[in-house]
């Protein structure tokens, strides 16, 4: 399909990884200039280098990284004409199908040719892939990419409407994709499609239940069995690098280290009340009520007194442990440290000294795709009712058991 | 243009095959039973074959046949039979309400039972005529008629059905037996990684499993005999992968394609003590020395081979499950991985994936580690009683997938000027989420769920999520105290219709009172817009 080769050469397809949400195709033409938000690049140069290689921008400042095609990373970076499939369903149904090396698969329709590619490198070049597309402008771009993308001898594409006019192949394909709008129109041509020699699949991909049913009525109908339904989807996780979380005896101390700083100012400043019989500056800032204001620093003090257990252990201070102003403004700060106070025993059992560990927390990204279709399979089985009593089979085998 | 197989592509289609299409001597052969058990069976030429309290047959009258089909088992002698269909019960106005389960009267006793069974009564027949003495059975309703027969069918029929040991089939025989052994991965999982593998015919492979040759299989299945598997393994001897056997290969799937290291010969400074196979002409004194000898050598020769394979590298994937230290591993392999190759790493455990992935993101040889929980809900499908099954399987294990790259140390990121966003723009917003599902086909459906995400409130009119192609309109309400209305309706409609759609709903508009007003107007337009197209 796409080259194997080790370095890019000129007319490879290649894929251009931005970023993760901002992958595109490239089909590298000496001569041409490839121009993005992260950075200016020359076709030219990124001939010989090899696949997978981080390229930086000719001004230095932005690269990007130059990607092997996979149908995975094409159905990242391909150019939407319809709803596509992606890997979640794309592998289920590939897998339940049974499509492999040499299968032989149909699909309608094509749209814009995501699960086409996937299928294509999974059979490989001895297997076939019939695809029917009846929008005729979708059919001829998919035509085209096929051809660009080398599957020109897997993929064989044909412009039309299978409700109406069913299928090109008879008693051929092992698997059947239906990817329509009423997939219960195109059972009974699925049925003349697939081979008889063996047991045969189908699957019918549609968002709506009501879709299903019918659906099931006309696998139903037509004699597929083992029909069964499943849904699947893929939940990406969220990583992110944390310190260890704080125990809450660290806590504790904290509080009532506050707490016995607060005792402390109350109490030196009900013995300062009483020794003082001159008024002095603080009543100039016209203190309001005294108890409100002890208990405000208080408040700032513990929180103050948070932060600084942090700090005091690591210096490359993270974000969290900027000093916060009620810490370093608190006009009580020196005059604690002038009067004989009961804290003076050294504080909480801090931490271990060394850098905090690190820990890694993982959770579902809160944005998450909740459906995308049912997929509903059945499969057909070479059973032939026998037309007249068969050759008896059953009295050939009652012959007597074979001696050891 | 028709597309008929003439017999001779046929028979070399089936050369291609990775296994007969029919069942051989020698073949495990797995079993669905009339309760939904599946028992995996050695199907041996000129042998009996126990299927437990079902009963035996003669392994003669399997071989040959091709896979799929059901069984009765009378005398030791198979019957094919249709395969079954799902029963019609249509809309029966039905229910158990009358129905005491467990009480049915039994009107034929066991001994009666065994009596029918021993003079080789048809299964289908003794149920007719259990349910002909049923004293109480015309009172039963058709749903628990189907209900009963079902028992009962169950209860007495001889009937299995041979499972085509696909990947599939035997991913999920394997999970449903002992998951552990498979290291949690289910049929999805196994999908996924596969794909993200990107396995095909003609690829070079290494792989590390420890989930007893699941993803062995599975990669063998895929590259049906062309390419290159070379796995890692913990023993001494070649590695046993247990459920490769169940795939019932032919040899070529195999033979060509897997070869083994394991983790002291897969070092590049491993010096293997092998004795002496160079042994002159001369002093070979027997054909069994001589044998000892030559198998000796071809052992040695393959070692170095394979070795040599192995270090000069340029493979398409690594492919880990392991119950090793995945960094560990990544780091012995990674070399011999090409660029742009993938990692795909698989865990039960999401917490080993996690701090590999924090590994993986000190250096510079991994495009985007990423990790994703696949997800599987199966559905009964039976006429009027559709619902997802009761009984799921919780997990099916994690993966990590990120792809080899070469680095450029003197690249330096672009730094964009962060763009100041709303202060609104990240809060958490409760919100109601209506649905109008399906305008074309049924009765409106509308469904309202309560859900709490993070959503970007830039503009009424940015689209929230993208559902699939299809008739459907949504119709999204994030309310704290009704900030924005909105409204969209996706695929088969065309953009204006949406368009159209979401301005009749008249965005941006407040009150619970719009509402209904809303999802009306969003139908009609859907409505329409649909019967345009079709
Ligand atoms: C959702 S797209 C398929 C997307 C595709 N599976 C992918 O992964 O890219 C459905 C396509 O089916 C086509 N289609 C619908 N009805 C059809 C019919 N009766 N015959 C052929 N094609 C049909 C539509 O034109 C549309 O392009």
């Amino acid at each position: 399909m796409w080259s194997t080769a080790r370095e890019i050469a000129a007319g490879d397809l290649v894929i251009i990884w931005l970023t993760r949400d901002l992958v595109q195709p490239l089909i590298i033409t000496p001569g041409k200039d490839f121009n993005s938000k992260f950075g200016h690049y020359r076709h030219a140069d990124l001939v010989g280098i090899p696949y997978g290689s981080k390229v930086a921008s000719r001004t230095g400042k932005g690269f990007i990284h130059v990607l092997r095609p996979t149908p995975e990373l094409w159905t990242m970076a391909l150019p939407h004409r319809t709803q596509i499939l992606y890997l979640a369903d794309i592998a289920f149904i590939t897998s339940h199908l049974n499509i492999k090396r040499g299968s032989r698969v149909i699909e309608a329709g094509t749209g814009s040719g995501s699960f086409s590619h996937s299928v294509a490198r999974t059979v490989g070049s001895i297997g076939h892939l019939w695809s029917y597309e009846f929008h005729e402008v979708r059919a001829s771009k998919a035509r085209e990419e096929f051809a660009r993308h080398g599957m020109n001898d897997i993929v064989t594409l044909t412009h039309r409407n299978v409700c109406k006019d069913g299928f090109t192949v008879t008693d051929a394909v092992d698997a059947v994709f239906l990817d329509l709008p009423a997939p219960w129109e195109a059972v009974e041509h699925a049925k003349v499609a697939l081979r008889k020699d063996r047991t045969t699949r189908i699957c019918c991909f549609s968002p709506c239940m009501e879709q299903v049913m019918r659906t099931v009525n006309a696998l139903n109908d037509a004699g597929f069995t083992e029909i069964t339904m499943y849904e699947t989807l893929l939940r990406p996780i969220d990583v992110s690098h944390v310190p260890v979380l704080q125990p809450v005896g660290e806590i504790s101390e904290k509080l009532k280290q506050a707490e016995r700083k607060r005792e402390d100012k109350r109490l030196k400043q009900i013995a300062a009340g009483r020794q003082s019989t001159s008024k002095r500056k603080r009543e100039d800032e016209g203190t309001p009520v005294k108890d409100q204001t002890i208990m405000e620093e208080a408040a700032e003090e513990a929180a103050g007194g948070s932060k600084r257990i942090k700090t005091d252990d690591e210096d490359g201070a993270p974000l969290d442990a900027v000093p916060t102003p009620a810490m370093d403004l608190d006009p009580h700060e020196e005059s604690d440290a002038a009067l004989p106070t009961t804290v003076a025993s050294p504080p909480a059992p801090s931490p271990s000294p060394i850098a905090p560990k690190k820990i890694s927390v993982s959770k579902v990204m809160p944005e998450v795709r909740g459906h995308t279709s049912y997929l509903t399979f059945a499969s057909l089985q070479p059973f032939e009712p026998p037309a007249e009593p068969a050759p008896s089979a059953a009295a050939a085998m009652l012959a007597p058991k074979p001696k050891p | 243009m028709i597309f008929a197989m003439t017999s001779h592509d046929a028979s070399s289609l089936q050369e291609l095959d990775s296994r007969d299409v029919t069942i051989q001597s020698g073949d495990l052969v797995l079993l669905r039973l009339p309760n939904g058990d599946v028992k995996g069976v050695k199907v041996e030429k000129n042998s009996t074959v126990a299927v437990g309290r079902l009963g035996s047959f003669h392994a003669n009258e399997l071989i040959g046949q091709p896979y799929g089909l059901t069984y009765e088992m009378a005398n030791k002698i198979l019957k094919a039979v249709p395969p079954r269909t799902l029963q019609e019960v249509e809309d029966t106005e039905a229910t158990n309400e009358l129905i005491n389960d467990g009480e049915f009267v039994q009107p034929l006793t066991i001994d009666e039972i065994e009596k029918l069974k021993a003079s080789g009564v048809h299964v289908s027949d003794m149920i007719k005529m259990q349910i002909e003495q049923h004293a109480n059975y015309s009172l039963k309703t058709e749903y628990s008629k189907e209900k009963y027969k079902k028992r009962k069918e169950e209860k007495y029929s001889k009937s299995f059905t041979t499972i085509e040991p696909t990947l599939f089939n035997v991913c999920e025989y394997w999970f449903n037996k002992d998951r552990a052994r498979i290291r949690d991965i289910r049929v999805d999982s196994l999908a996924q990684m596969l794909n993200l593998a990107n396995i095909r015919p003609g690829g070079r492979y290494l792989v590390v499993d420890d989930a007893s040759g699941l993803v062995v299989a599975g990669i063998l299945e895929r590259m049906g005999g062309e390419g290159r598997l070379l796995t890692i393994c913990d023993t001494d001897s070649p590695p046993a992968y247990p459920v490769v056997a169940n795939m019932n290969f032919k040899p070529h799937v195999t033979s060509g394609v897997l070869v083994s290291l394991n983790w002291a010969t897969s070092e590049e400074d491993y010096i293997p003590i092998i004795p002496p196979s160079d042994v002159p002409p001369d002093q070979i004194r027997s054909e069994r020395q001589k044998s000892r000898l030559n198998k000796r050598k071809a052992v040695t020769d393959l070692l170095t081979r394979t070795r040599d394979e192995l270090f000069s590298g340029e493979f398409d994937s690594l492919v880990v499950a392991s119950e090793y230290d995945p960094w560990s591993i990544l780091q012995k392999l990674i070399p011999y991985v090409a660029g742009s190759g993938s990692v795909v790493v698989h865990s039960p455990h999401l917490q080993i994936l996690a701090d590999l992935q924090t590994q993986m993101r000190t250096t510079s040889q991994f495009l985007s580690p990423t990790i994703t929980e696949p997800w599987l809900r199966r559905y009964q499908i039976l006429p009027g009683r559709t619902h997802p099954t009761m009984n799921t399987s919780g997990s099916g294990g994690f993966i990590l997938h990120a792809i080899k790259i070469y680095d450029d140390p003197n690249a330096s990121a672009i730094t964009f000027p962060r763009r100041t966003k709303p202060k609104k723009a990240k809060t958490e917003h409760e919100g109601i989420e209506l649905f109008l599902h399906d305008a074309w086909l049924g009765p409106w459906y509308i469904g309202v769920r309560r859900i709490q995400r993070r959503v970007a409130l830039k503009s009424p009119m940015s689209p929230i999520v993208l559902q699939r192609h299809s008739c459907m309109v949504f119709v999204y309400i994030f309310e704290r105290n009704l900030h924005y209305v909105h409204a969209m309706s996706a695929g088969l409609l065309s953009r204006e219709s949406r368009m159209r759609a979401m301005s009749r709903s008249g965005v941006n508009t407040f009150g619970r009172e719009v509402y209904n007003q809303l999802i009306v107007q969003c139908a009609l337009a859907a409505n329409l817009a649909l019967q345009g197209q079709l």
